[in-house]
């Protein structure tokens, strides 16, 4: 036999982590019995690192643990958000979207937030890519494609939704962008088709939200929607106030949906 | 500016603070005025939960009850928190609680917005069991074909979620087989991707229906979801797989078995689909096969070959892990993608340059060696240390490939030794370089001076222990032993306490093996008799005593200034010489095996009474457990984790091991056979699911064998009572003489009842069959209650067949050194023997040749070395026969005209044993 191990028959995924600059976890999920029971986990040849045999380990210092090894492997390497980067840490294979490079200063079209799909080391590293690559897609949908930490952790809601929309429970439920992101702002499948079409979601949202609520400062909300759209091309990026009337105008939408859509 | 003023409703988040917040919850005219504010406080429990700042339980359920409340509200987005929330705590609660929303989660189901629908059904997956399953199965069923993909995806996952769950949930979800099939042809790639999962899952026992699946498939092509088809094509290999390990492979990939061409000519087609994640997936599927051959994996090399110029780092990655296990095996194929190799050595991903790299190691000649060297130093500076572990792994593998080339590749690892690096890498090139001096001899005395070079500025003690042993081990067997003198006693002047110990130990191994050496080492002993460590100096002490005395017995004398080469005698002890005695005699058993037989020697009865005198051969033989043998020296080959964790394993302690004899050892009337020889492992002398379960222990005795038979009933409404086992066999080896039934075995326990037998000594040993059958006496009970239904009666119970062969009477014992071993033992009891064996290949033909024997497979020749097709191959065997006998076999197996021709020689050092022994063959 050429290569012993065959890959799962149910692709799965082991953890989904999203990640900021330093290796901080801003929101993350771990399936099935991957870092779960301290005695499962595999010891590292790290020496610095604590024995696994520590008796009182809680399951978060396991993540933890494992959080900065990937971090100590992913720092300083940036990757394309149509090419994810692959490393393997601690006998799983992690593949990853988004970061920065070593010097580089956190601009430009992505940000400094990386999302991490990690999984066994048979899975097949492609596929991995191809998950990763459509979550930080809708991420960056999401948060109007400024995908950076303040971003990310203002809109933390968004973002539980959008790994729960992508993924039940370690099987991928839907990878497509345009659909993840359209179901994380309620927006019915249908609809979908002919959304975001280089604008962010959330701008058009504005729009939407902003008449069919009927709500008023019109002329904020189109300005916002304007300034999303051009930072999500990455013509604009970097400008403060984007984030600020993003937030605004996505609290609206959700008002706005919540009132004609709620039953 | 704006941007400080500004503050995220996440951060500095307070546990208690989100609690008071979640209050709201109860409020009805809040939550129905503010549903943003609730879904806030919602996302901040669940940051607060990914934070680490966990509830407990109260906590968990009073804020759980506050949630449910929210039901009530019709706010969308608060609802989908609401979804969230609740499968995220499903987990922290108790599932009596959960169920309360199991209602609200029903209605949700049915109603007629997707949204709520998908969402409802996916938690509800969460907290349901199988009961309640049956009660909602109609609307999943209806869900799986429902015309939203969002609904019907998540009727799908959830039903795989809860088919893995229990057995009666895949009872209920089998059902719905039509439906899951229908949603296979879904507009939707999703739906196609999660319905072909359950679909697997449903038939996954049933290999015919997994075949047909595959088939249907593959033919007609009506899978758009690439994920859907990447799934196809592990089916299709696994199924494969099965096919060649069941042996219906036939004539290969191409041309064979129906099934095993069909599956070949899907993935082979798979190889020109458009997605690349298919055609990877092909590849793989290919180069994982089974007994492929060249022409069956060469299409897929293509393949991969033009991956490895991808611009996407997965692509390169995966193609790359691919290539560097298949050139383990095909390196011809291999090669000629080394030119893309070459540049994928200054990849930016360091995984995919290391992989490269040791690939190259493979599969270059042996005249591209010092030209990948060089590329090597330059790369190695720039990498981190778990890839420059996995390079000199490669190096070491190399070595054995190309002995002629080790001084340039010994020479190589060494500088490295003096460069920068941690610990692991020096280890690992210190580990590599002394299993090539084992391996490769003539690498001997040049690497040794090169870690001698390494000890005089080597800051882990642990290493320049390692070296002084070695020094001490094989030093004195090297061309000039004195060159090494100072080095080592350059440690006793420089080092800490640890090192100076083991510098000292090293000396003194010198003195001993070289006569020539005693005089001017005893002088740098003796400077260490004043350390200030304690084991230092007790060492030293001990070794100048031994040395000076056995000095004084054999004075060196130099040989004549004149004296021919010839004249001169070799450097070495005398025959009884008792400092090489002390210092160079180890220890006739590992430490490890000593505690154990020393275990089993206080456990046997009698023996702590006997006044007899302890020896080494008195003490009882321990056999080899299996995981001595396992222990793997074999080479990481780089595929998986570079450099990953898997030195951590070795550590764990061996579990404490119940002698099986202690059973035996319990029973009065048993107890005067004394110490059992050995005991075998459980023969099932049932199959497990049976009325009644019986295996058997066979416990060898020097001139008995009792055999425990473990009865187990499993019929609930009977007690048995006076179980026993009768015996009757047609050889004369064997006397039944004793029986000690079980008294009782009630309803679920598990009984011993034994026989004991004797047996004849003027009988050469040999295979006796024995037909069993169990004898007892049956009372009916009430299961309920254990109440006595009926009077006992007489009942039989037919058993399969019991042998007690040949191999019973051997114990698994490895030796040290089988060379050794071999020539002490002569060649005057000799037995030498030829048999053709009807095996289709090697592997199997070993492994049934130890199981004939009995003994322990040494020196790593229990398994066929890698890449050695066609070659005969060689096992060593050692063991210990009833008697105390050591034996010891060599045998030769190799192919001839399709079968396998095994010759093999047999030594002991009783005249009896090999015949016995050889006769085992059969």
């Amino acid at each position: 036999m050429v290569i012993s191990a065959l890959p799962p028959l149910l692709p799965r995924v082991d953890a989904i982590l999203i990640l900021d600059g330093e290796g901080n976890r801003l929101a993350g999920k771990y399936y099935g019995d991957f870092l779960t029971s301290t005695s499962s986990s595999p010891s590292t040849t790290d020496e610095e690192k604590e024995p696994s045999s520590k008796p009182n380990l809680t399951v978060e210092d396991l993540r933890s643990s494992f959080e900065r090894q990937l971090q100590t492997k992913i720092q300083g390497i940036a990757a394309r958000p149509d090419a994810a980067e692959v490393i393997t840490v601690n006998n799983k294979t992690a593949v990853f979207c988004g970061g920065t490079a070593h010097g580089a200063t956190p601009s430009g079209s992505g940000g400094d937030v990386r999302v991490v799909h990690v999984g066994p080391n048979t899975e097949s590293e492609l596929l991995l890519a191809y998950l990763c690559e459509g979550m930080y897609e809708a991420l960056g949908h999401l948060m109007g494609g400024q995908t950076d930490r303040n971003m990310v952790l203002d809109n933390l809601e968004l973002v539980f939704l959008l790994i729960d929309e992508h993924c039940d429970g370690g099987i991928i439920l839907e990878v497509d962008a345009n659909k993840l992101a359209g179901s994380v702002l309620l927006r019915d499948e249908e609809e979908n088709g002919d959304m975001m079409n280089g604008a962010g979601a959330g701008a058009e949202q504005a729009a939407a939200g902003g008449q069919a609520g009927g709500m008023p400062a019109m002329n904020g909300f189109s300005a916002a929607g304007f300034n999303i759209g051009m930072g999500a091309r990455g013509l604009q990026s970097g400008d403060i106030t984007i984030a600020q009337a993003f937030r605004q105008a996505k609290a609206q939408i959700i008002a706005g949906l919540s009132n004609p859509e709620g039953m | 500016d704006e941007e400080e003023v500004y503050y995220s409703p996440y951060a500095n988040l307070e546990k208690s603070a989100v609690l008071q917040e979640a209050r709201i919850f109860h409020d009805s005219q809040a939550v129905r005025e503010n549903p943003r504010k609730c879904c806030t406080v919602i996302a901040q429990l669940l940051h607060l939960q990914n934070t680490g700042q966990f509830l407990n339980s109260t906590e968990a359920t009073d804020v759980f009850f506050g949630v449910t409340k929210l039901f009530m509200s019709d706010d969308a987005s608060l609802r989908r928190m609401v979804y969230l929330f609740i499968k995220e705590v499903a987990e922290t609660c108790n599932p009596d609680d959960v169920i309360i929303v199991t209602s609200s989660l029903t209605k949700d189901m049915t109603c007629d917005v997707d949204l709520y629908r998908a969402n409802a059904l996916r938690v509800l997956a969460r907290i349901i069991d199988s009961a309640m399953l049956g009660a909602i199965e109609r609307y999943v069923k209806q869900a799986v074909v429902d015309s939203s993909g969002q609904v019907s995806s998540a009727a799908l996952v959830s039903s795989i979620h809860l088919f893995g769950q229990a057995s009666e949930n895949a009872v209920v979800i089998k059902r719905w087989i039509s439906e899951v099939q229908e949603s296979t042809s879904s507009n939707n790639e999703m739906v196609q991707f999660h319905a072909m999962q359950l679909l697997y899952k449903i038939k996954q026992s049933d290999r015919l229906a997994i075949s047909k699946l595959v088939q249907q498939f593959s033919s007609r092509n009506t899978l758009k979801s690439p994920l859907a088809v990447v799934c196809l094509v592990r089916y299709t290999a696994q199924l494969l797989h099965d096919e060649v390990s069941e042996g219906r492979l036939g004539d290969g990939y191409q041309g064979g078995s129906s099934v095993a061409s069909m599956g070949y000519k899907f993935l082979e087609s798979c190889l020109r689909h458009k997605s690349d994640m298919v055609m990877y997936e092909a590849a793989r599927a290919i180069c994982s096969l089974p007994r492929a051959e060249a022409q069956d994996i060469n299409p897929a090399i293509i393949l991969l070959q033009q991956f490895l110029s991808s611009s996407k780092p997965a692509t390169r990655f995966g193609s790359m892990k691919i290539l560097a296990a298949v050139s383990n095996t095909h390196p011809r194929l291999v090669a000629k993608c080394n030119e893309d190799l070459e540049a994928l050595i200054s990849d930016p991903n360091r995984f995919i340059a290391t992989l490269a790299m040791t690939t190259l190691l493979k599969t270059g000649s042996e005249n591209s060696i010092d030209r990948l060297l060089k590329q090597i130093s330059a790369f190695l500076s720039e990498i981190a240390d778990e890839y420059k572990i996995t390079i000199v792994k490669s190096l070491q593998r190399l070595c054995y490939t190309y002995p002629a080339k080790h001084r340039v590749l010994v020479g190589f690892m060494s500088n490295f030794l003096r460069e920068e690096g941690g610990f692991s890498f020096k280890k690992t090139i210190v580990n590599s370089i002394i299993t090539l001096i084992k391996a490769v001899p003539e690498t001997a005395e040049s690497s040794l001076m090169q870690l001698c070079e390494f000890i005089e500025d080597c800051e882990f003690t642990m290493l320049s222990t390692q070296i002084l042993h070695l020094l001490g081990e094989i030093g004195p067997t090297t061309s000039a032993p004195a060159r090494y003198i100072r080095f080592i006693y350059n440690r006793v002047m420089l080092e800490n306490s640890s090192v100076r110990a083991a510098a000292v130990s090293a000396l003194a191994k010198f003195a001993a093996s070289c006569p020539s050496l005693r005089p001017s080492i005893v002088t740098l002993l003796k400077r260490s008799l004043e350390d200030e460590d304690d084991e230092t100096r007790d060492r030293t002490t001990m070794y100048v005593t031994v040395v000076e005395e056995a000095m004084e017995k054999f004075p060196y004398v130099p040989p004549a200034e004149d004296a021919t080469p010839e004249e001169i005698r070799p450097d070495v002890p005398e025959e009884d010489d008792t400092a090489a005695f002390v210092l160079l005699g180890g220890m006739p058993i590992s430490f490890d095996k000593l505690q154990r037989s020393l275990q089993v020697y206080q456990s046997s009865p009698g023996t702590m009474e006997s006044t007899a005198p302890m020896t080494f051969s008195s003490l009882p033989v321990v056999e080899d457990s299996p995981e001595d043998t396992s222990s793997n020296d074999a080479v990481d080959d780089g595929f998986g984790d570079v450099g990953g964790a898997d030195d951590g394993a070795v550590n764990g302690e061996p579990a404490e091991k119940v002698d099986p004899a202690a059973a035996v050892y319990a029973i009065p009337e048993l107890a005067g056979l004394g110490r059992t020889f050995r005991s075998s492992s459980p023969v099932p002398l049932t199959e497990t699911e049976t009325e009644y379960v019986v295996s058997c222990t066979k416990h060898i005795f020097e001139s008995h064998v009792v055999l425990q038979f473990n009865v187990q009933n499993t019929i609930d409404d009977q007690r048995l009572e006076n179980v026993s086992v009768m015996l009757e066999s047609d050889g004369e080896l064997f006397e039944v003489t004793g029986e000690i039934p079980a008294e009782t075995i009630k309803y679920g326990e598990t009984g011993s009842c034994f026989t004991l037998l004797q047996r004849n000594d003027g009988v050469p040993i040999e295979t006796s069959e024995f037909t069993c059958m169990l004898h007892f006496n049956v009372v009916q009970v009430d299961p309920s209650t254990g109440e006595e239904e009926s009077d006992a009666f007489e009942e039989e119970y037919p058993l399969e067949d019991l042998e007690i062969s040949t191999a019973d009477f051997m114990a698994k014992v490895s030796v040290l050194d089988f060379r050794k071993s071999w020539e002490t033992v002569g060649n005057s009891n000799e037995v030498l023997e030829k048999y053709a064996l009807q095996f289709k290949d090697l592997e199997s033909a070993v492994s049934s040749v130890i199981n004939l024997l009995g003994m322990q497979p040494v020196d790593g020749t229990g398994s066929l070395k890698p890449n050695s097709e066609g070659k005969p191959h060689m096992l060593h065997l050692s063991g210990v026969f009833i008697g105390g006998h050591s034996t010891l076999a060599r045998a030769q197996l190799g192919m001839q005209g399709g079968g396998v021709v095994l010759k093999i020689a047999v030594r002991s050092d009783d005249e009896s044993v090999p015949r016995m022994v050889a006769d085992c063959i059969r």
